[in-house]
C-alpha cells in the first residue's frame, strides 16, 4: 500500500513492476529534459528585447526537429513493446485464480484442484480492528503462494469492474461475459493492496483487492482451511 | 487624361475619407462618445507605436496647424538652424509617442499579484468557512493511537521495503533511519 502522501510508485512487488519502474523512470527522464528545454526556449524567448520580421525558412532545423522527436519517440517506444512482450510470456502458472467482480466486492474461485470459492468484502470503518488501514481490510484476502507464477482470469458478473494491485503492476478490467487472463510473480511475501478501478457504482470505491502471499506450506494450510469452513 | 483624373480624384477622395474619417472618429471622442460606432477600416494605413516597425504608414498628425505648417517649411531647409523645440515639435508632428515612452513597462503587474493574492486568500477564507460549517468529523482512523498502530503494523509487514516506506525504518534500533 501506499504511505501517507505518497506521490511516486509502491516498491515493486512483482518482476513486471520492477520493469515498469525502471521504463517509468526512462520515460519521465525524456520527459523532464524535454520540459525543461521547452521552458527554457519559451523563457528565453519571451524575455529578449530582440526582434526579428523576417526569418522565412530554415530547412536545417526543421530537419532536426522532425528528425530528433522520432528517435525519441523510438527510444521510448523500443522498452515500452519489450515490456509489452514480456508480460504476455509463456510463464506456465502453478496455479489459476478466478477474481470475478460484483456490485460490490470480489470473489475469488480456487477450482484448479478442489472448489473453493470466497466472497471478499471490504471492512466497513466502524469494524475495523485498531490498525487496520480504513477501506483497503477486507475480511477474506486472496491468499497465493510467494514467487509461484499465479495466473488470474478476471471477470465480472454484473457491470465493468477492474482488479488492480499497484505494487505487482497488474490491473485488469472486469468485464461481464469475457474472460480476461493476467499473471503475476510475487517476489516477496506480504500483503498487497489494490481498489476496483472501474466505476461500478456507489461501491466502487469500496471494493477493495487483498493478495496475501505466504509460504506455500501456509497457502496449502489456509485452503484446507477455507474449504473446510465452506 | 480622364482616367489620369479620374484616379488622382478617387487617391484624393480616399485620402480625404481617410482624414474624414479620423475628422468624425476624433470629434466623436471630444464629444464624448455618443455617435455612430465606427467600424475601423483596417485594411488602410494607419498610425501605430511599434518597437519594431519604427516607420509607421502614417504621420501621426496629418492635418497641420499653421504654425506646424511653418515649422514644415522651416524643415526644408538647414536642420541647425532648428531648435532643440523645434526638433521636438517636428518629431511630434510624425509620431505620437518616443521610444521611451511606448518601451516604457506599466506598474500594471502590482494589480495583476494583488488580484491574485486577494482571490487566492478569499479561496483560503472559503476552505476554512468550509471546513469549520459544512464537513463533518473525519473517521475515527485519523485518530494518533490509530495512525500509530497503523505506522507500527505497516512497519510489520514491511510495506514498500526496497525504497519506500519501510526501507527508511531502522529495524535493529527501531527508529527512523537517519
Amino acid at each position: 500500500m501506499a504511505h501517507p502522501s505518497q506521490l511516486g510508485f509502491q516498491d515493486a512487488a512483482s518482476p513486471v513492476m520492477e520493469e515498469l519502474l525502471h521504463f517509468h523512470d526512462h520515460a519521465l527522464m525524456i520527459v523532464i529534459l524535454i520540459s525543461t528545454l521547452v521552458l527554457y526556449i519559451i523563457v528565453a524567448m519571451v524575455s529578449t528585447k530582440l526582434t526579428n520580421k523576417y526569418i522565412l525558412d530554415s530547412q536545417e532545423i526543421e530537419i532536426v526537429w522532425t528528425v530528433l522527436p522520432a528517435v525519441i519517440l523510438i527510444l521510448i517506444a523500443l522498452p515500452s513493446l519489450r515490456i509489452l512482450y514480456l508480460m504476455d510470456e509463456i510463464n506456465d502458472p502453478h496455479l489459476t485464480i478466478k477474481a470475478m467482480g460484483h456490485q460490490w466486492y470480489w470473489s475469488y474461485e480456487y477450482t484448479d484442484y478442489e472448489n473453493l470459492g470466497f466472497d471478499s468484502y471490504m471492512i466497513p470503518t466502524q469494524d475495523l480492528l485498531p490498525g487496520q488501514f480504513r477501506l483497503l481490510e477486507t475480511d477474506h484476502r486472496m491468499v497465493v503462494p510467494v514467487e509461484s507464477p499465479i495466473r488470474i482470469l478476471v471477470s465480472a458478473e454484473d457491470v465493468l469492474h477492474s482488479w488492480a494491485v499497484p505494487s505487482m503492476g497488474i490491473k485488469m478490467d472486469a468485464v461481464p461475459g469475457r474472460l480476461n487472463q493476467t499473471a503475476f510473480v510475487t517476489s516477496r511475501p506480504g500483503l498487497f493492496y489494490g481498489q476496483c478501478s472501474e466505476i461500478c457504482g456507489a461501491n466502487h470505491s469500496f471494493m477493495p483487492i487483498v493478495i496475501e502471499a505466504v509460504p506455500l506450506e501456509h497457502f496449502e494450510k489456509w485452503s484446507t482451511v477455507m474449504l473446510q469452513d465452506a | 487624361m480622364k482616367r489620369h483624373r479620374k484616379e488622382n480624384t478617387m487617391l484624393a477622395t480616399r485620402a480625404l475619407r481617410l482624414v474624414g474619417k479620423r475628422a468624425i472618429s476624433t470629434s466623436v471622442c471630444v464629444r464624448g462618445g455618443h455617435g455612430v460606432a465606427k467600424v475601423e477600416d483596417y485594411a488602410l494605413p494607419s498610425y501605430y507605436d511599434r518597437r519594431e516597425n519604427p516607420l509607421p504608414d502614417v504621420k501621426f498628425v496629418t492635418d497641420l496647424s499653421p504654425v506646424q505648417k511653418s515649422l514644415k517649411e522651416k524643415e526644408k531647409g538647414a536642420w541647425a538652424t532648428l531648435s532643440n523645440e523645434e526638433k521636438i515639435a517636428l518629431y511630434h508632428i510624425s509620431f505620437k509617442q518616443s521610444f521611451a515612452e511606448m518601451n516604457k513597462g506599466s506598474n500594471e503587474w502590482k494589480s495583476v499579484v494583488a488580484g491574485m493574492c486577494f482571490f487566492i486568500g478569499l479561496t483560503g477564507l472559503v476552505v476554512l468557512w468550509q471546513r469549520k460549517f459544512v464537513y463533518g468529523p473525519v473517521p475515527h482512523t485519523f485518530e494518533s493511537e490509530w495512525k500509530e498502530k497503523e505506522l507500527q503494523r505497516m512497519l510489520d509487514m514491511r510495506i514498500n521495503p526496497v525504497e519506500g516506506f519501510s526501507a527508511k525504518w531502522d529495524y535493529e534500533q527501531k527508529e527512523w533511519k537517519k
